[in-house]
């Protein structure tokens, strides 16, 4: 798992070289926001569904990208704040019908509140408690889900979330259908995306490089490692809280399976697939895994093994994760004539 | 140099299950000084580091670091509001990042109030990494590193890296550094490099020093103030002539 983050980090975009003739960069990403916000006039409602899944997983991947790509902290415990958020979105809007932005925000704070007293006491595990740890934190959740019945309703879970609706005085407005659904999650990935990158470019980004390339001589030029674990670690859990709140308004339901490891490996795969410690590497990971898994879903016997092999395929052929072939394509459309 | 010495070390003590690996060691370093810490592999230097330094707890004993007493900070808050900064035996840079941004970690810190203004993207913290980038790049002149400053750390040579680390102790205007066996493994056309660069700092910086090292001409050159280390215990302290002479000190690396 480090021997990946490591070389991942020759790679990075500080090596890039001078640029010679037109920087195409620019263009580049203008002309893919551009297509995804047109994305509805030409794929079908079900194409969309899987983008969909797959903007709203980028959330807990941020978070877990911050946590594993940057810091250098495995943790499976984003699927635990993902259900998190996503309990605390579906309890309030069913008991209090308070608007989408309420429970959204509410959800976020809630997730990066629980992460405080979990991570004070993991976080002074080393490497592999901590990961059995976090592992602990999402089977607890699901049975806290299950078995809290006069809260939680238990196995029947909670059903009926309404779709999310935004309420500023008189005006409301309910974001129904998979193309306003597109919409939102696609804004709410995009400030994601730029408030991870704010992060990573801000000299704490550079102390959670630091602590992730040699924790001790990171201590030793001042960079009080532990506090910043900490802090990272309620980010990310804050970034997976987001994710489960729209998760719960998209589907309507939340039951004790949102609490699943399978989540939790899928945001992994999503992290160190896509490239850890790149923020495009994580981008194109959820597009690329989430749609592909939804895309098997044409042929439900196959489906996992075909996701198996494409997986070993991917640890064989690109044991670092796409982003080095990412960060290719960018120096190249930089240096292009 | 009057007044307080700036470290002041006294019963410092640390086992390891039986082993007594510094057994109540008495060392201070003074104001502008350079000290030089020598022993026989195994005679303790480096745990004394480690627990001077907060990276070890010890079992008994007291730091004062420019009379206020450290003992059992950690080894940030030792370097963060000590300004007592040291250095690794296995040298030790960010390899990944470049010479420059080994440079600006390691200023970070001493720039920034708190962890959360490290989260700033303002111009405030914009500023502060800028005034950083400038320190980084004038002690990367003097180290003579600036043709090499974008290359990942970890792709130059020992020498080099011991430099990187050197100049990433200065970023923070320290007060007092330990250097854990600067010139061990290092090309010799360099260590002269390396003892320019620790005298540059004592004089123009006024930075004091203490210095575990095995070569003795370094040791005589630099130091006027030479502690002998043998078994965890102190065997003998003085000029570094006395010290050559020392009969004791003799037997010590001879085995005897």
């Amino acid at each position: 798992m480090t021997e990946t983050v490591r070389e991942q980090n020759i790679t990075s975009d500080e090596l890039s070289v001078a640029a010679t003739g037109i920087d195409l960069r620019l263009p580049f990403g203008v002309a893919l926001i551009a297509l995804a916000c047109i994305a509805p006039l030409f794929l079908g409602n079900y194409p969309l569904h899987a983008i969909i899944i797959a903007l709203i997983f980028l959330l807990p991947a941020h978070g877990l990208n911050l946590l594993l790509g940057y810091t250098g902290l495995l943790s499976l415990a984003q699927a635990a704040f993902f259900g998190v958020g996503a309990y605390t979105s579906g309890l309030l809007a069913v008991h209090f019908s308070t608007p989408f932005y309420v429970n959204f925000l509410a959800a976020g704070v809630m997730a990066g509140a629980l992460a405080l007293p979990l991570g004070i006491p993991a976080l002074r595990l080393r490497a592999t408690s901590f990961v059995m740890c976090t592992l602990g934190f999402v089977i607890i959740g699901q049975a806290i889900a299950k078995n809290w019945i006069s809260v939680t309703r238990g196995d029947m879970g909670l059903s009926a979330i309404p779709k999310p609706y935004f309420a500023l005085g008189p005006a409301s407005f309910t974001v129904s259908g998979t193309v306003r659904f597109y919409y939102l999650a696609l804004a709410i990935a995009a400030i994601g995306t730029v408030i991870a990158y704010l992060i990573v470019r801000s000299p704490a980004g550079r102390n959670m490089i630091a602590i992730r390339e040699n924790e001790t001589l990171a201590e030793s030029v001042g960079i009080p490692t532990w506090h910043y674990k900490l802090v990272v670690f309620m980010i990310s859990a804050a970034f997976a809280g987001f994710g489960g709140s729209i998760y719960a308004h998209y589907l309507t339901v939340v039951s004790p399976l949102t609490f699943q490891m399978y989540y939790s490996t899928t945001m992994l795969i999503i992290v160190l697939g896509g490239g850890a410690g790149t923020i495009s590497g994580v981008i194109f990971g959820s597009l690329l895994f989430v749609g592909l898994s939804e895309a098997l879903r044409v042929t439900p016997e196959l489906r996992m093994i075909v996701y198996g092999l494409c997986l070993l395929g991917l640890v064989f052929w690109f044991p670092s994760g796409f982003a080095p072939l990412i960060n290719r394509f960018w120096s190249f459309l930089e240096r292009r004539k | 140099m009057t007044g307080l010495p700036i470290l002041e070390i006294s019963g410092l003590s640390k086992s390891y299950g039986a082993v007594r690996a510094v057994d109540s060691v008495d060392l201070h370093v003074e104001r502008g000084e350079i000290c030089g810490l020598i022993g026989p592999n195994g005679s303790g230097k480096s745990t004394f580091f480690d627990c001077a330094t907060g990276l070890a707890k010890p079992n008994a004993g007291a730091v004062k670091l420019d009379g206020q007493d450290i003992t059992g900070w950690s080894l940030n808050d030792i370097a963060r509001e000590g300004r007592m900064l040291r250095s690794f035996q296995k040298t030790v840079v960010f390899s990944a990042l470049d010479v420059e941004e080994n440079l600006v970690i390691a200023g970070q810190m001493f720039t920034f109030p708190g962890i959360l203004s490290t989260f700033g993207i303002g111009s405030t913290a914009h500023n502060r990494v800028a005034a950083l980038r400038e320190r980084a790049r004038g002690l990367i002149k003097i180290a003579g590193l600036w043709d090499v400053r974008f290359m990942p750390a970890g792709k130059l040579s020992g020498g080099q890296q011991k430099l990187i680390q050197f100049a990433s102790m200065l970023m923070p205007e320290p007060k007092l550094i330990l250097l854990d066996e600067p010139m061990a493994g290092i090309n010799p056309k360099l260590i002269e490099r390396v003892v320019d660069s620790i005298r540059l700092a004592n004089t123009s910086f006024g930075v004091s020093f203490l210095i575990i090292e095995h070569n003795i001409d370094v040791v005589t050159s630099l130091c006027k103030r030479v502690v002998v280390l043998d078994q965890g215990r102190k065997l003998a302290e003085g000029t570094p002539d006395e010290i050559v002479r020392n009969q004791a000190v003799r037997e010590a690396y001879l085995g005897g």
